[in-house]
């Protein structure tokens, strides 16, 4: 007996299935043979991390009374806000219809929808009582909670990617256009009450006022526009499906975004350090201090500044590094200083203890080390992004598909099915798609 | 055609309605159950609303009414000699983990050098005393003093709003509680409080109720309260530096302290109206 799986005929029989796997493995280049065996490495690293983690193993964690939120809230914060980032950088042209970001949108979708799936399994490591989460969450709503809100935006937010990347592989396009709509919208929706969890909390001043939330929104483009830049540069070097338009239209589009999120993002990151240090909010300057003389000044100085804005700022501008691989390199340094400022800004929040004022020498700054259990449960959910995604880009049809689109926006079915048919995909849906050129891999 | 349509329209309607009653009959048998299901599921994660939910009044105590209560303390940072029996009683009554960071109630020392810095100590929250350090000791003090703390069981309490799940709750007698069949373990409270006075019970650790793994906090003993004592800690200290009472009782200890004493709460820039005021604090405490 056999069932059809991603234009594939798989056998149900095992030894079948197992001959098949082995078949399949043996047929892939040697390079994406390492690099599947290295993402596996990273999962079963961290499942360890995760089954220790597992009620009861609370204490495997490095948090303490005075630095609750660790590195699983950093990178719960760094997933959440990537996906949004990937949702919005793809509306310029799923919703608004601007045609050079229309080759996002696919990539875009089935990345956003990964990146949320992974945020939600780390938060779940750092809950203690995860189902009590759900249950509690509908039965005993708090309407006045910022993290209550948080979840009914990311849970409405992963419904809607679903249907988004449901849509699009179905070829359900009148449903995908309204999905695009209502997921961008929450799209932003998620990542500014994200920021409000932080921003509403009186006792922490770093967190704290209406700055926060639009600065997770700028935080998320960048993030997620240096994500798609590093798959659409992948796309492009190895002749993935639709790599014709990751050249034309998507890595100038990137281009283009990334340039404008530094800006902003620049901007953001001097005014909040130049606001901080007009310190007469106590919690805030020493806060301030802490980031750019303190315990944080290196990851602040050395990744946020250094390799996640000037570096790719200077990459992108110089005429030189003008091409795909420096658009490449920027996107790589971009997501390094992304991981650091989520980690800065989860860390800057807590640094300064809840219960001392300036002046308060004894324990000028509360320390925080995580764990290797908490450093496996991290790269393991990277380890888990990346093999999904290659799976899905292996198996699946990732030529894009951007005919509807321009239809209805031009307002006939006729256009949008001569695009559509333009569109569609070189290679044909059922063959491997992720094979090099070249030995390229 | 249009006596067809008519009929059609006719008998739709009758079919409708039949529908209608078949359906009704079937939502509300569905109803029951669900309603059953659902009444059970929640008070598998909660006891009952309010006080009532931490509140189990001895079967021969009277009737507490929690409305007509509003806790509070008044702690007199004169009179503290640090001896640290407060954080001990306290200990022992709630279950509290011995670790030292881990506390529903402890006790600071504060050194103010000639200078205006103030060094702040809480070896094991206070509760052995506070041993002689030389080294630490400034070259000129300009003032030092015990500051007990504990929960300030705010009026406009943050912790309870943030919570995403209801969890974190204050009662009508004034005093902030966690039900403990709710709490996620997320420790939003735990950062949103000003005070520091939130902890996770952490593994190998229970509550007084036996559960692991959410957040504590001072409840001014509400078992010991509601049942006409004094919370441990003002119970065992020897200088009287806790006053505890009701402040709708205009004789009572509290609102004496509070007509005698110049007191002030800590952090009232953030609107959060303790009901833990302190008397003798200098400005500088926080």
């Amino acid at each position: 007996m056999t069932v059809h799986v991603a234009g594939r005929d798989l056998s149900t029989d095992p030894r079948a299935a197992w001959r098949a796997f082995r078949r399949e493995v043996s047929s892939m280049p040697r390079a994406l043979r390492a690099w599947f065996a290295f993402l596996l490495v990273l999962c079963l690293v961290g499942a360890v991390g995760a089954l220790l983690a597992l009620p009861p193993g609370w204490e495997v964690l490095g948090t303490s009374p005075s630095f609750e939120w660790g590195i699983l809230i950093t990178a719960y914060v760094f997933f959440a806000i990537t996906t949004s980032g990937l949702c919005l950088a793809s509306s310029l042209g799923t919703v608004f219809g601007i045609e050079m970001f229309l080759p996002l949108e696919k990539r875009h979708a089935v990345l956003a929808l990964l990146c949320l799936i992974t945020a939600f399994g780390v938060i779940a490591l750092d809950l203690h009582y995860p189902v009590r989460m759900v249950l509690g969450a509908v039965l005993s709503p708090s309407p006045f909670s910022p993290m209550w809100w948080m979840g009914v935006f990311y849970g409405v937010y992963l419904l809607f990617l679903m249907v988004e990347v449901w849509s699009i592989f179905a070829g359900r396009w009148q449903i995908h256009r309204i999905a695009c709509v209502l997921s961008s919208i929450t799209a932003v929706l998620a990542p500014t009450t994200l920021g409000a969890v932080f921003a509403v909390l009186g006792a922490r001043p770093y967190w704290h006022g209406a700055f926060t939330p639009p600065a997770m929104v700028t935080a998320a483009l960048l993030s997620g526009t240096a994500l798609l830049g590093i798959v659409f540069y992948l796309v492009h070097r190895l002749r993935l499906a639709g790599y014709e338009r990751a050249l034309t239209l998507a890595i100038p589009a990137i281009r283009l975004l990334l340039t404008i999120g530094l800006a902003v993002t620049i901007l953001v990151v001097a005014w909040q350090m130049m606001f901080g240090l007009y310190g007469v909010i106590p919690g805030l300057s020493t806060a301030t201090a802490a980031i750019l003389v303190g315990p944080l000044a290196v990851p602040f100085w050395v990744f946020r500044v250094g390799v996640g804005l000037a570096a790719p700022l200077v990459l992108l501008l110089v005429p030189r590094t003008r091409t795909p691989e420096g658009l490449f390199a920027a996107c790589c340094l971009i997501f390094v200083g992304a991981v650091a400022d989520r980690a800065i800004f989860v860390s800057a929040g807590q640094v300064v203890p809840g219960t001392a004022v300036a002046g308060v020498v004894s324990t000028p700054f509360a320390e925080y080390g995580p764990t290797l259990v908490e450093i496996s449960i991290v790269l393991g959910a990277f380890g888990f992004l990346g093999l999904a995604y290659t799976l899905v880009e292996r198996y699946l049809p990732m030529g894009e598909h951007m005919g509807h689109l321009a239809g209805a926006f031009l307002g006939s079915t006729e256009a949008a099915a001569t695009i559509h048919e333009e569109a569609s995909d070189p290679v044909p849906p059922a063959a491997p798609i992720l094979d090099p050129v070249g030995g390229a891999l | 055609m249009s006596e067809t349509g008519a009929t059609g329209t006719a008998n739709k309607g009758a079919g409708s309605t039949t529908l209608s009653r078949r359906r009704i009959l079937q939502l509300g048998l569905a109803a029951v159950p669900a309603a059953c299901g659902a009444r059970l599921l929640a008070g598998a994660l909660t006891s009952t609303d309010g006080a009532a939910r931490a509140a189990e009044p001895a079967p021969d105590a009277p009737a507490y009414d929690p409305a007509a209560h509003d806790w509070a303390f008044v702690i007199d940072t004169t009179t503290c000699i640090g001896c640290g029996r407060c954080v001990d009683a306290c200990k022992l009554e709630n279950h509290v983990p011995e670790d030292g960071e881990l506390n529903r109630t402890w006790v600071e020392l504060h050194v103010v050098a000639d200078d205006g810095t103030v060094a702040v100590t809480s070896p094991e929250g206070g509760r052995r005393g506070f041993p002689a350090d030389e080294a630490a000791v400034p070259a000129s003090i300009r003032d030092a003093y015990f500051v007990p703390r504990t929960c300030m069981q705010c009026e406009n309490p943050p912790c309870t709003w943030v919570c995403p799940v209801s969890a974190t709750f204050r009662t009508e007698d004034g005093v902030v509680l966690v039900d403990e069949k709710r709490c996620i373990g997320c420790g939003y409270c735990l950062v949103a409080c000003p005070y520091g006075a939130r902890y996770m019970i952490p593994a190998g650790e229970t509550s007084p109720k036996g559960v692991s793994g959410i957040v504590d906090k001072c409840t001014f003993c509400y078992h010991r309260i509601t049942r006409g004592m004094l919370p441990a800690c003002a119970e065992v200290c020897p200088v009287n530096a806790r006053i505890f009472g009701d402040l709708n009782d205009a004789t009572g200890p509290v609102s004496v302290a509070l007509s005698e004493k110049r007191v002030r709460v800590m952090k009232p820039a953030l609107g959060t109206k303790p009901h833990v005021y302190y008397a003798g604090l200098e400005g500088e405490v926080e």
